[in-house]
């Protein structure tokens, strides 16, 4: 698969999902903020963390104007699958394409360490892997508070598109709301770090099974 | 009586905010100077004079609300008509 | 003396002396814009004026350590096409003004440091003391501030803070330390930059951020008291903006990649003037420099101000004329400018024009290389609180029973066990002892994907693209350095080293940054020269080469100052992927085995961190061998390689009780053999701290042989062995 990765000034897991992306043999390509791109060169989209535009303003904010979103959304409409982490899952909710805001976390402070994930639906392009229903991530970040209006999150939960939550309450997201999907599903992020767990020596492997093998889609 | 205080960053001082908002408004061609963020923050005071309401907000202001290292601000009565919350 | 000149001297922070060098050296009186010149480059924090004839002294190499003391920082050749450089740098001052940003542009600073020479930075480590947060609000905010400014600018910057160190005493109560380090990766295809400029006709160019007002007058700020209400006298705090250095590190980066630069250095204390006259005097080249094309802020920036300004996140680069536009495309894409303000002259002078108008003309190297070189007067260090081992007995029973009686009236028991467990719980409530989780949670301590082991292990471990294993840790204990700064300073480099062998590692290189009060007197200097002698010894004996450094001095308020604080960083390497041995109990039914250092070797007894927390006078008796211990680093680390313990660890303060209490996590616990910890005549061999002692544990059924193991090395270097215990559930 050719999986493109968006590039914001300040985005920083870049490299990072660069690396998880070979590990999984596939093919990475760069897409640079101020570039639009072609709908064919590309099967999925990533959408690394960081702290584009240095998170200000608001988190995703400044990034989820800028042209290489306008593809990103014609993508997502041909529903083509999209996966956010972290200042990714930001800039998904603030381009409209996920519902809810993440907001600064309860204790006002940045978190990083390792939590136990619970997954809550499954998602047909990303961690597939529906029979490990809890798993260990790492997450970094201080804006994570997941929150939408109740009535929304009535029917999103409906809908199935809560895709994981934290085992603990960490930041103070609604029904402990680590990671969501589109209506469609095609559309999916999360606050954990998945690439910053491929292999035990980084202290856990959870993460190597959320992009699909190669030769398995 | 609500007491508005505005806040910005020092001007001899580099607002990095407001630079990466500049610039981003200008990648997207609108055309402006300069851009500088700060906060705005209303305080619901128990009184009714006008004078002391502003006496009391400044001194909340600069008792914790600014450092005066790197912020300035400005202090406004706000009337019962100027409302944030307009529906 | 006039007044007038007296003003001005007090101004730009130059004596007497230095004004009659000044003159001497250029023949005639100082023209006004050359008087902020002198006064930057011949500061203490420029010119290492009171420090630099004994930083000689750092002058081992070892084959892989490259010698380039006049480089931003040191350069290690790891092999198979990987380098690695590093430094360590403090922001106290500024940091105590204003904490949050003092900390972040700390943090921005010793970066760019790091990727000025071409390398990209992955990880962060700092050193942080404190004064006493009890019942002290403005020490708390302080400490709150810090920590959050580390992180706002680390975490966005996204350079994983990987470990650290963080202490709390008296003596930092009005001057907090707050020291930052950096480690850069080079690997295969990847150019190093020089900071020497060179090529008759060549282009200066500034990159990255406006030049504003910041920390102008910083120099002045720590004389003066502000006033509050006026703005033009309010200190012009540098404000750091994290977005900006991420862009200028992935841009500089990009632009050495390409081979489009000749030279490259950062502006960092003294902004432009140092960076300038740095670059020009190494080569012995002169720069024509238009000071009215530099990027301004502020449209009424003087000459001077932007000549001493310290705005953050700006780069100084020096390009053939053809490069230019690649140049600025390049930095264009990252949404930074670049600017030609001068290029290099055939006249090997330095010549500042601002606005057509020649300024000065002046040769740099006759500001840069004929700085002022101080010898400071010193004597032999003459140690103190070192008792003899009778005395020791003595003191040690009379504290322990002290503290045997306070815990006992707080509890009913009289049992031992019961004894030992408040003596513990008492310590573990000390600010030094709890766990400092609230801090490392708030750094972002994995981006990059390199993070083995993190800040909750003790030491950090990153893997490298050759899939071996650097170490990292920060040393220098200041509770010893209080009991004693020859003790202290050996300590502070074989702390660290003993930490990197026990868990398989050799020690590298070492980075310091040297926290000192004043220079001028003579208590201080004898610490300070005590203090780089035994490095300059200990560095070598464990072939670990000091490769970069920092001194900050004038650490002192109202005449009191602080702990001498000579802190290191060391990195460390581990060629095969092994597995690293657990710093915490991590399993149930391992064996937990105690080595220490047999009665008739070189070693100390101590008692400092449990008697500062206890209000009783530390104390101490015998002798750290540098040339033992040294040797021990290397045989340790051989020991563990072979027999693989499962877990393994140096006992830090509080001894072998409190080291034991750290290794437990939530699930596991320590199980005791009774005879080891039953009887008051015990409490000395739990709480005293032998320098040095280790823990290991091995599994069931590796015990047999290592044990075996355990008994040739003990015999062979000197130490003696207990099987204490085991873990449990």
């Amino acid at each position: 698969m050719k999986i493109g990765v968006l590039r914001f000034p300040g985005t920083n897991c870049d490299f990072d999902i660069y690396e998880m992306i070979k590990a999984k043999n596939h093919e990475p390509i760069w897409l640079w903020h101020q570039d639009q791109f072609q709908m064919t060169d590309i099967d999925q989209i990533l959408v690394p963390g960081g702290f584009s535009y240095g998170d200000y303003l608001r988190c995703g904010a400044l990034a989820a104007k800028s042209p290489v979103m306008k593809s990103t959304l014609e993508f997502a409409k041909k529903g083509k699958p999209i996966l956010g982490i972290c200042n990714g899952f930001q800039i998904l909710c603030e381009s409209g394409l996920l519902p809810g805001v993440l907001l600064r976390n309860k204790n006002l402070k940045f978190i990083d360490k390792w939590v136990s994930l619970k997954l809550e639906n499954s998602n047909p392009y990303f961690y597939t892997q529906a029979h490990q229903s809890k798993i260990k991530l790492p997450v970094a970040h201080g804006e994570g508070r997941y929150y939408l209006p109740s009535e929304e999150l009535k029917r999103v939960q409906d809908q199935g598109q809560i895709w994981f939550s934290y085992e603990e309450d960490i930041n103070g997201s609604l029904n402990q709301i680590a990671g969501v999907m589109s209506a469609e599903k095609n559309v999916a992020a999360l606050m954990p770090h998945p690439e910053r767990a491929l292999w035990e020596w980084m202290g856990g492997a959870d993460g190597f099974s959320f992009l699909a093998d190669r030769g398995s889609l | 009586m609500k007491v508005a205080v505005k806040i910005l960053p020092r001007e001899v001082l580099l607002d990095s905010q407001g630079r990466a908002v500049h610039d981003n408004l200008k990648n997207h061609q609108f055309h402006l100077n300069s851009c500088r963020v700060g906060k705005y923050i209303v305080l619901d005071l128990a009184l009714e004079n006008k004078e002391e309401a502003l006496k009391e907000a400044k001194k909340m202001t600069e008792f914790l609300l600014i450092n005066p290292l790197i912020e300035s601000y400005q202090l406004e009565v706000l009337e019962e008509s100027q409302s944030f919350h307009k529906n | 003396m006039s007044d007038e000149l007296k003003n001005k001297l007090k101004h730009y922070r130059l004596s007497q002396g230095e004004y009659e060098k000044m003159i001497s050296l250029l023949g005639r009186e100082p023209k006004s814009i050359e008087w902020p010149l002198f006064s930057a480059l011949w500061s203490e924090h420029c010119s290492y004026k009171s420090s630099k004839i004994h930083l000689r002294k750092f002058s081992y190499r070892n084959t892989i350590t490259r010698d380039d003391s006049d480089e931003n920082a040191g350069l290690v050749d790891l092999g198979f096409g990987e380098k690695i450089i590093f430094k360590m740098e403090s922001h106290n001052h500024p940091s105590f003004i204003e904490p949050f940003q003092g900390a972040a542009t700390g943090v921005g600073g010793i970066l760019r440091d790091i990727f000025t020479m071409g390398a990209r930075p992955i990880a962060l480590a700092d050193y942080l003391c404190f004064g006493r947060t009890e019942n002290n609000p403005r020490m708390k905010y302080l400490e709150q501030e810090v920590v959050r400014g580390i992180s706002s600018y680390g975490n966005c910057v996204g350079v994983p803070t990987v470990t650290g160190f963080t202490e709390y005493d008296a003596s930092y109560d009005n001057n907090i330390l707050v020291n930052a380090m950096a480690v850069g990766l080079v690997t295969e295809g990847m150019p190093l930059a020089s900071s020497k400029a060179h090529g008759i006709g060549n282009l200066v160019v500034y990159v990255g951020a406006k030049t504003g007002k910041d920390g102008v007058h910083g120099a002045a700020m720590a004389s003066e008291s502000f006033d509050e209400n006026n703005e033009a006298k309010k200190p012009n705090i540098q404000i750091g903006d994290p977005f900006y250095e991420k862009l200028l590190i992935e841009s500089c980066l990009e632009v050495l990649k390409e081979k489009l630069v000749v030279s490259m250095q950062d502006m960092g204390a003294a902004g432009l003037t140092s960076s300038s006259f740095e670059m020009a005097a190494k080569n012995q080249v002169g720069f024509d420099m238009h000071l009215d094309q530099v990027p301004r802020r502020d449209s009424t920036l003087t000459p001077e101000e932007i000549l001493l300004s310290e705005s953050q996140e700006r780069m100084l680069l020096v390009c053939v004329p053809e490069n230019l536009e690649k140049i600025k495309k390049s930095f264009e894409k990252w949404g930074l400018d670049a600017s030609p303000i001068g290029k290099i002259n055939d006249t090997k002078k330095m010549r500042l024009f601002w606005n057509g108008d020649l300024l000065t003309e002046i040769e740099p190297g006759l500001i840069v290389d004929s700085a002022p070189r101080y010898e400071r007067p010193f004597t032999k260090y003459n140690s103190s609180k070192k008792i003899s081992a009778n005395d020791f007995d003595n003191q040690s029973r009379k504290l322990l029973e002290n503290l045997a009686e306070t815990v006992a009236i707080e509890s009913t028991s009289q049992e031992t066990e019961e004894l030992l467990k408040n003596i513990i719980h008492k310590m573990k409530h000390n600010s030094s002892f709890s766990k400092k989780n609230w801090i490392y949670e708030q750094y972002d301590q994995r981006v990059g994907a390199r993070t083995m082991k993190d800040a909750s292990a003790t030491l950090a471990i990153l893997k490298l693209p050759s899939h071996r294993e650097l170490a990292l840790s920060v040393g220098c204990r200041p509770s010893v350095m209080r009991l004693d700064t020859e003790l202290g300073s050996k300590d502070a480099l074989l702390y660290p080293a003993l930490q990197m062998a026990v868990k398989g590692f050799k020690p590298l290189a070492i980075t310091d940054c040297l926290n000192f009060g004043n220079p001028e007197k003579l208590e201080v200097m004898t610490d300070f020269v005590t203090t780089v002698d035994n490095y300059a010894h200990l560095a070598q004996l464990i072939d670990a080469p000091v490769i970069s450094g920092n001194v900050s001095f004038y650490n002192e308020t109202q005449n009191k100052n602080i702990t001498p604080t000579p802190a290191i960083g060391m990195v460390g390497l581990k060629e095969n992927e092994s597995p690293v041995p657990e710093c915490h109990f991590h399993e149930e039914g391992l064996e937990v085995y105690h080595m220490y250092p047999h009665p008739d070797r070189s070693h100390v007894l101590s008692y400092h961190k449990m008697a500062e927390i206890n209000h009783v006078k530390p104390f101490f008796c015998g002798d750290l061998n540098s040339e033992e211990w040294a040797q021990v680093v290397n045989t340790l680390k051989v020991f563990i390689e072979e027999t693989k313990p499962q877990g393994a660890r140096i006992v830090g303060a509080g001894g072998l009780a409190m080291t034991l209490e750290k290794m437990e996590t939530s699930e596991i616990k320590f199980q005791p053999f009774s005879k080891i910890f039953n009887g008051k005549e015990n409490l000395a061999y739990l709480f005293e701290e032998r320098f040095y002692e280790f823990v290991f544990t091995v599994s069931k059924n590796q015990k047999e042989n290592f044990e075996k193991s355990l008994k040739n090395y003990c015999e062979k270097n000197r130490f003696k062995f207990h099987l204490i215990g085991f873990t449990k559930k």
